[in-house]
């Protein structure tokens, strides 16, 4: 089960990672981070993520921390 | 198995203070990323710049020195040259804004790398002057609305913008010279490429190197993340193309 750590505290919601995931395995969470909006989450209920670790490495702010493949 | 992880020489517990989108993170994240892969970290001296990019000291765990606006070639010449002098060799790069290498520093730009100085300098091009509000820059595009030219660059009032890669590469000195973009996964991973074969000229003694990074400014642009990096792949690539432009490393 392959699967990224998403540190909320340095999510500016720019959303970058929830255009390019593959499989949409990213979306808008229910917290409101350090720019006013919406701070991402991942949710992979159905074990899709590949751990081609695209999020990390279009995000800015290094807040999708750890990508783990398996 | 961990694919992905934050690269050691970023400081720990860091969190960027650049705008929502801003490409300076990425550009700071590969670099992070070549100083591990090449093991620099305990040997390299950054030389910062005015300009949003100043603000790598606070992010890199190497030592960093702050040029005053421009001299950030000038610095690291001496930096490097001193070090050399002690026989206590340092790998020096700089990493300035367009304003800051190609205008009010153009001259120490040029003649570093008209001496061949061995040093690497890396130019983050947003097509302004982002940390002060947006103004034109040298690099500004013909009709580019700036808070500097509100209606817009021309060529009567302004003259033209320069192609900063194009013309270190017509340096003597200069034995390495790309310009690179970072708006989508493939442009990122050929940045770092490109970036780390800009190092390892240094590192081999060859001479000056350089890399222009197009980089998105969403704040002073007044574009989204999504549409900066749209402007950069459309409109951007078309007038500053993506391309090594000198490249004497294998000679
Ligand atoms: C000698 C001097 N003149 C003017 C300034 C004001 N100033 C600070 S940053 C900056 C513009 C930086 O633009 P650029 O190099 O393109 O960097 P960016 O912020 O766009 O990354 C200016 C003019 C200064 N710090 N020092
Ligand atoms: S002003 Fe522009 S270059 Fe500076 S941090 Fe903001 S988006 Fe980035
Ligand atoms: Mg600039």
């Amino acid at each position: 089960m392959s699967y990224i750590k998403i540190n909320q505290d340095k999510c500016k919601s720019c959303y970058l990672c929830i255009d390019v995931c593959p499989h949409k395995l990213i979306k808008k969470s229910n917290n409101t981070g350090s720019t006013g909006e919406l701070t991402v989450e991942f949710s992979d209920n159905e074990n899709k993520c590949i751990g081609c670790a695209q999020c990390a490495i279009v995000c800015p702010e290094i807040a999708i921390e750890e990508v783990t493949r398996e | 198995m961990q694919v992905y992880s934050i690269p050691k020489s970023i400081k720990e517990n860091s969190k960027f203070t650049f705008c929502k989108g801003c490409d300076h993170g990425v550009a700071i994240k590969i670099i992070a990323e070549i100083i591990d892969e090449l093991n620099l970290r305990e040997n390299t001296i950054a030389i910062s710049s005015s300009g949003c990019s100043v603000l790598l000291y606070n992010f890199l765990d190497v030592d960093c020195l702050e040029a005053p606006h421009g001299r950030a070639c000038a610095v690291a010449t001496g930096v490097k040259r001193a070090h050399r002098a002690k026989k206590d060799e340092k790998f020096v790069f700089t990493y300035q804004g367009d304003g800051d290498f190609a205008s009010i520093g153009l001259s120490e730009s040029m003649h570093s790398a008209l001496r061949g100085e061995n040093i690497t300098a890396i130019c983050i091009n947003n097509t302004n002057y982002g940390m002060t509000g947006g103004q034109m820059g040298p690099t500004s595009t013909m009709g580019q609305l700036t808070t500097t030219s509100p209606l817009g660059r021309n060529k009567e009032y302004h003259g033209f913008p320069i192609k900063t890669a194009e013309q270190i590469a017509l340096c003597e000195g200069t034995q390495f010279s790309a310009r690179v973009a970072l708006y989508d996964v493939k442009n990122i991973l050929n940045a770092k490429k490109i970036i780390k074969k800009a190092f390892e000229c240094q590192l081999n003694n060859k001479g000056f190197s350089f890399v222009e990074i197009l980089s998105s400014c969403p704040t002073n642009w007044k574009l989204s993340p999504q549409d900066s990096h749209k402007k950069i792949a459309e409109e951007l690539t078309k007038i500053y193309p993506l391309d090594i432009f000198k490249d004497t490393t294998n000679d």
